[in-house]
């Protein structure tokens, strides 16, 4: 059997775009699941109780489907439901945060309900409401010490972007696939692509421990 | 100063008749209780006998299941912004601190003013080294509590709750958690507060700040005040067996400093 490797010079510049693409699916979808995880957590936590048995719903619904079926329903069921056509980017984005949300909701509410129950009582003692007391006191504790959680759903979320390629959104598992298709030269974008998410993927995970030992709270 | 001098004070807390149950377990059956402006009143007796959930149900962390807990002159709210306002007015100091603990002792003790009482940050921070001066730590600003001894963190407390410029402070066993050896700065900063004529509850096993401090003595047992008094009473001459016994099991045998 003979390399060329020449194939993946040769298509730099479409891979370098998706790799971008996965980039961006990946900070996207963490900037919409890290705030709307908050507001899950939140609900399933203190809200009245028939909206906690929805956000329970929510997060018991997209914790346990596989990710590819969610990537399939958006898809085929989100253009119905809302009447747009939405772009194979925006529907991935969709999928992938649904699916992140369930996920990050569960570890924020893991983590607040590890804050334990004087440090809101002290915060509520000087006359903070209880959102106040959350916000400012035990929110920000719970932040930290869930980041290693928080990274490890990163990384993956990173590898997991590549799910959304079967609906053509031009990420690097997709285009990857694409010039394998072209091009026949199987082991070598299967390589090339591995490179690049194993390359990525570690300083990332690295960064965030450095994160979690800059601003860990020592007790 | 006697109580009687002091009773010239307004009363500021009043509890008739407090009754609080956690399931089957009546924790608190029918308590009655006068604290007035100024007087520092200890409330003692064993581990379980409601004093600590009688502190709690004063600032409304609990709530009550009968009776009513008056706050100059009006009912305890249960909730809302009424009953914030009645909370920042009473400083709490826990047993177990509860330094926030991803903030620095300067921080802590600025928050209340800037979260509660929207002062500005240099304000709140200008108040809240005041208020560390105040109870010897001024060099320990920039230190976060886990760097803190124990009878640090609990003066940084009781600093935080000052900053709130309270009507009363209250104390679950501030002492108790603390080695031996760090119980006294505690104790020192609390005589030094109550020499300046601030009203306090203080919920504790230190029989000697009691005696010495106390300008009101409550003993509980069971859910009950057994007896109450001027320490000298409780003391030297407690009138029921139930306090004489309790005594006795300290090691108090009626003996003064």
């Amino acid at each position: 059997m003979n390399f060329d490797w020449s194939v993946v010079g040769a298509h730099r510049d479409a891979l370098a775009a998706a790799t971008g693409m996965t980039v961006l699916l990946t900070v996207a979808t963490m900037a919409i699941a890290v705030p709307c995880g908050i507001v899950v957590a939140a609900l399933r936590l203190y809200a009245w109780t028939p909206v906690r048995a929805v956000a329970t719903a929510y997060v018991e619904l997209f914790r346990n489907l596989p990710l590819i079926l969610v990537v399939y329903w958006a898809f085929y069921v989100l253009p119905i439901a809302t009447g747009l056509g939405l772009s194979p980017f925006a529907t991935g984005l969709a999928a992938l945060a649904l699916n992140v949300t369930a996920y990050n909701a569960e570890t924020f509410r893991a983590g607040i309900g590890s804050i334990r129950r004087g440090q809101l009582e002290a915060a509520m003692a000087l006359g903070m409401s209880r959102a106040q007391a959350v916000r400012r006191i035990v929110l920000p504790q719970a932040v930290r010490r869930i980041l290693p959680v928080l990274a490890s759903t990163w990384v993956s979320l990173f590898k997991d972007t590549s799910l959304v390629s079967v609906i053509a959104v031009s990420e690097l598992a997709y285009v990857a696939m694409q010039i394998r298709a072209q091009t026949f030269r199987v082991l070598e974008m299967l390589t090339a692509m591995a490179a690049v998410y194993w390359l990525l993927g570690y300083p990332q995970a690295k960064l965030v421990d450095w994160i979690q030992r800059r601003y860990a709270v020592t007790e | 100063m006697s109580r009687r001098a002091k009773e010239s004070g307004a009363r500021i807390i009043r509890y008739r008749g407090v009754v609080k149950r956690y399931g089957t377990f009546q924790a608190l059956s029918g308590v009655d209780l006068d604290v007035h402006a100024g007087e520092v009143v200890c409330l003692i007796g064993p581990s379980g006998s409601g004093k600590s959930t009688l502190l709690r149900c004063t600032n409304a962390l609990e709530t009550i299941d009968g009776g009513e807990i008056e706050f100059e002159g009006a009912r305890i709210p249960r909730d809302g912004r009424a009953l914030r306002d009645i909370r920042r007015r009473m400083g709490m100091v826990f047993q177990s601190f509860e330094l926030f603990p991803h903030l620095t002792a300067l921080h802590n003790v600025a928050e209340g003013p800037r979260t509660v009482l929207h002062a500005r940050r240099a304000e709140a921070e200008d108040r809240a080294r005041a208020m560390l001066a105040k109870v010897g730590l001024s060099d320990k600003a920039s230190n976060y509590p886990a760097a803190l001894s124990g009878g640090q963190q609990q003066r940084v407390a009781i600093a935080r709750a000052l900053a709130m410029e309270p009507d009363v402070m209250l104390f679950d066993e501030p002492t108790s958690a603390l080695d031996p050896e760090t119980i006294g700065e505690v104790l020192s900063v609390m005589k030094a507060l109550a020499d300046e004529g601030m009203t306090m509850v203080v919920v504790t096993h230190e029989m000697n700040f009691a005696r010495r401090v106390g300008d009101w003595v409550a003993f509980f047992d069971a859910g009950r005040i057994v007896e109450q008094g001027p320490p000298r009473q409780i003391f030297d001459a407690p009138r029921t067996e139930r306090t004489r016994d309790f005594l006795s099991h300290l090691g108090w045998h009626g003996q003064t400093l």
